[in-house]
């Protein structure tokens, strides 16, 4: 179910009524939340609700199998082996495609006949997000930072819908203390709430669509038809289009989930504004780099070793990182480049400390360069991101270089306005935000109900007919 | 241990303000929902009107019909109307709330229509040069996206061809109510002056046409109207004077859909071979699919390599089956046309 869509409305006018009337019986509440999110992920094919209980149930078994072992040695074989079954799900219903014609391709190549049966598997929406959440809570309770939760609460915890489809990857610590514990059901913070997810459809509905069809999808679609401005505008377009259509998506989430009670951690926070790459990883999809950094990176060694071993976790990390996006050489490319530009950062960092100066350059003329540089940077990486293949992304690529001098109709005066403008949004502090949902909650009920039904009209109106599927989706 | 969620702390989160119980908070939300259905009720009838016809659009239709009529007699409608003439929109409002539409890449018209020889005497499109492209209009559904996409680049990238593409997805020739493709299909053809165009146009098209009385698909009666819609469609193609290669739909993973395809393949082959001068049909079943025309998402290329040509979906075709079947097209427009691409 689409978050921007008449079903999901009517849905979630019923489940908020059942969240509050339910609210004062704990276990009614959470079997009642567990059934509505299972028929929203459910709501075009009920095939894949198998999926989300079986993870559900390795975690929970996992988890309990991890609290009885006695010795350290059987505790990590069953974290071992859940990790293994979730990491199997996960490779047979995204990998198992990718990784069979690639080995198929290779041992063809190198005389060895077809080696792989070759079968298309249909990719479970949201399989990554409600497996990295899964493996999460197994680990934490290897790690003796969780205790085992009980099968219901594992099971609304890895399906609950606000996060379920693509996100914030939420950890056991912050959301199970919140299902075990009343919410309060005068005390709604409603402002931020409906703040939230009227930004995030706005950004989705109107910003996203628009840029997608007026400069991102032409140019990737035929880069050989496109000026280097219009294939510039069109890796910036795609800086933008993701932004408003993940961030939005997430807005909504979070949203949505303050209005029953529920509060999730941040996932943007301006990341455009970054200085660097690492500061960017630590502003964009941050739940999934707190992931990667926990659960991947720091297993790895992180940058307690030498400065060799600390790149190659960093690029082991970002890889995987990129992989985890989707089963493609694309992405592979995006996680490297991104990797490989942390990599020389952290040495860039290390050599500046060991002179005796400060880890990066400041200065107001510096953090802009910084600013301006970490930004085409990271587009360059949205090219990969969002091409369809590494053909199609050197043919954007390409573009930016041969392509001057020729007419650029499709970078009008909006598109210019439009990207700049978003961009340039997260640079309003966040306090001016939190002010207007101060005003917005002081109103009175009439005039509350008069701006919100205007600002939804608003975005009707300008946002395109149809609202296709978040990116995240697909992952 | 819930303090850094949501906010970053010392920022927005420190900011006062007012909190609601839960009930107020329905009061509300229901309120503005309730007023902007009022507001938005003509666009959302129309969108009900324009959708596949079942029990869910009757709903719709039911409960919307009265609060579109109020809308209007109240006047309240013409702020949408009126914010649309002033945006420049058509007015018509597609969607569902899955269906995105991709617009065309426009180009000037390159010579006046007037000077066109007739549908029977096709014109020499042998020897474009990059002074006198030949031009090519690759129209199509979300299928036809996927291969227009790689065949729109392939060509462009040949220095000597003009192509544009108008795909919209969700869309066919059965409901005209939803997207009427021969009037935009003329408006293309006034823009683009093409010598080739390509049709791939079907994957929507399994479904009944309203009524009333609806025609259910599959009966004789629906398969005579969409072979008339066909015909129409590839008499405008052709009224130009441009050759049309009309690309068929392959096998579907969902067997019903496959079957449906099947029809639909064998209306549009009828018809194009009907055409004087004919329609080229080209048949993308084994392009895409098992030697007998069966469902594959794999195929083997000439080089040996096995390729990924569908999409999980069981339906569209990833890139590099677009790429293949556009392959196929400039390959056919190169041995049976003899046009010269470099």
């Amino acid at each position: 179910m689409l978050f921007p869509t008449f079903d999901f409305a009517i849905f979630f006018a019923v489940a908020f009524t059942v969240n509050w009337l339910l609210n004062p019986y704990p276990t009614p509440w959470k079997i009642s939340m567990t059934v509505m999110s299972y028929v929203f992920y459910g709501w075009v094919g009920w095939s894949y609700c198998l999926l989300l209980v079986a993870t559900s149930a390795t975690a929970h078994v996992g988890a309990v199998a991890i609290t009885a072992c006695r010795t350290e040695r059987a505790r990590r074989r069953a974290l071992i082996g859940a990790c293994a079954v979730l990491l199997g799900l996960l490779g047979w219903f995204k990998y198992y495609g990718f990784v069979s014609v690639n080995v198929d391709n290779l041992t063809h190549a190198l005389g060895l006949g077809r080696a792989v049966p070759l079968v298309q598997v249909g990719l479970p929406i949201a399989i990554s997000f409600f497996t990295f959440m899964a493996i999460s809570y197994v680990v934490d309770v290897y790690r003796r930072q969780l205790e085992p939760a009980r099968p219901i609460d594992v099971a609304l915890y890895l399906s609950f819908f606000p996060h379920l489809l693509a996100g914030p990857i939420v950890r056991g610590h912050e959301l199970l203390p919140q299902l075990r514990h009343r919410r309060d059901a005068y005390a709604i913070d409603y402002s931020r709430a409906l703040w939230l997810i009227l930004a995030g459809l706005f950004k989705k509905v109107v910003i996203s669509s628009y840029v997608s069809t007026a400069i991102v999808t032409p140019v990737f679609t035929a880069p050989a038809q496109h000026s280097a401005p219009e294939a510039l505008f069109g890796a910036w377009g795609y800086a933008v289009q993701i932004y408003c259509d993940f961030s939005g998506y997430t807005d909504i989430a979070i949203g949505l989930a303050l209005l029953l009670g529920v509060r999730f951690p941040i996932n943007f926070d301006a990341p455009y504004t970054a200085r660097n790459l690492q500061e960017f990883w630590r502003r964009w999809h941050m739940t999934l780099s707190r992931w990667l950094r926990d659960y991947l990176y720091i297993p790895l060694g992180g940058n307690s070793g030498s400065e060799a071993k600390t790149v190659r976790n960093v690029l082991i990390t970002m890889v995987l990182g990129g992989l985890w996006h989707g089963a493609a050489w694309t992405f592979v490319c995006w996680g490297a480049w991104h990797g490989i530009g942390q990599g020389v950062g952290h040495l860039r960092r290390r050599r500046r400390v060991a002179r005796g100066l400060e880890p990066v350059a400041s200065g107001p003329v510096r953090i802009w360069v910084q600013r301006v540089a970490t930004f085409q940077f990271v587009c360059l990486g949205w090219v990969f991101f969002n091409a369809s293949g590494m053909s199609n992304a050197f043919a954007v690529l390409a573009r930016l270089f041969d392509g001057w001098g020729r007419p650029s109709p499709l970078v009008t005066p909006v598109l210019v306005l439009v990207v700049a403008g978003t961009i340039a949004s997260q640079f309003v502090p966040t306090l001016q935000v939190a002010r207007l949902q101060a005003a917005f909650s002081r109103q009175r009920a009439a005039v509350q109900v008069g701006l919100l039904s205007v600002a939804l009209l608003g975005i009707t109106t300008f946002g395109p007919p149809g609202v296709a599927p978040f990116i995240y989706y697909r992952f | 241990m819930v303090q850094q969620l949501e906010s970053p702390a010392g920022t927005a989160e420190n900011e006062p303000r007012g909190r609601a119980p839960w009930v107020s908070v329905l009061a509300t939300c229901v309120s503005a929902f309730a007023l902007w259905l009022v507001l938005f009720a003509p666009t959302l009838e129309h969108n009900a009107l324009v959708s596949p016809v079942g029990t869910r659009r009757t709903v719709a239709l039911d409960v919307l019909r009265p609060l579109a009529a109020a809308s209007r007699v109240l006047q309240i409608s013409r702020i949408v109307s009126e914010t649309d003439a002033l945006t420049g929109r058509t007015g018509n409002r597609l969607g569902d709330g899955s269906a995105p539409v991709r617009g065309p890449v426009r180009h000037p018209r390159r010579s006046p229509a007037g000077s066109t020889p007739t549908a029977t005497t096709p014109p020499s499109i042998a020897h474009p040069t990059a002074a006198d492209k030949l031009r090519v209009l690759i129209v199509g559904d979300s299928l036809g996206i996927d291969v227009g996409g790689p065949l729109q680049n392939d060509l462009t990238d040949t220095g000597v061809v003009s192509a544009s593409l108008d795909g919209r997805e969700s869309t066919g020739l059965t409901r005209p109510d939803y997207f009427d493709w021969p009037a935009e299909l003329e408006a293309d053809l006034q823009t683009f002056d093409p010598q080739v165009v390509v049709v791939m146009i079907g994957a929507n098209d399994a479904q009944d046409f309203p009524g009333p009385p609806d025609v259910p698909f599959g009966t004789a009666r629906w398969n005579a109207m969409y072979a008339s819609r066909v015909a129409s469609f590839m008499e405008i193609a052709q009224s130009g004077g441009a050759r049309v290669v009309w690309v068929g739909m392959p096998a579907m993973a969902n067997p019903t859909l496959s079957a449906a395809m099947t029809v639909i393949d064998s209306i549009d082959r009828q018809q194009a071979a009907a055409r004087n001068p004919p329609v080229a049909y080209l048949s993308t079943t084994t392009l895409l699919g098992t030697a007998r025309g069966g469902y594959s998402a794999f195929i083997t290329d000439q080089a040996g390599q096995v390729v990924n040509v569908r999409t999980p979906d069981g339906t569209h075709l990833t890139a590099a089956g677009g790429e293949v079947v556009a392959q196929a097209v400039i390959g056919y427009m190169r041995s049976t046309w003899h046009v010269a691409l470099p």
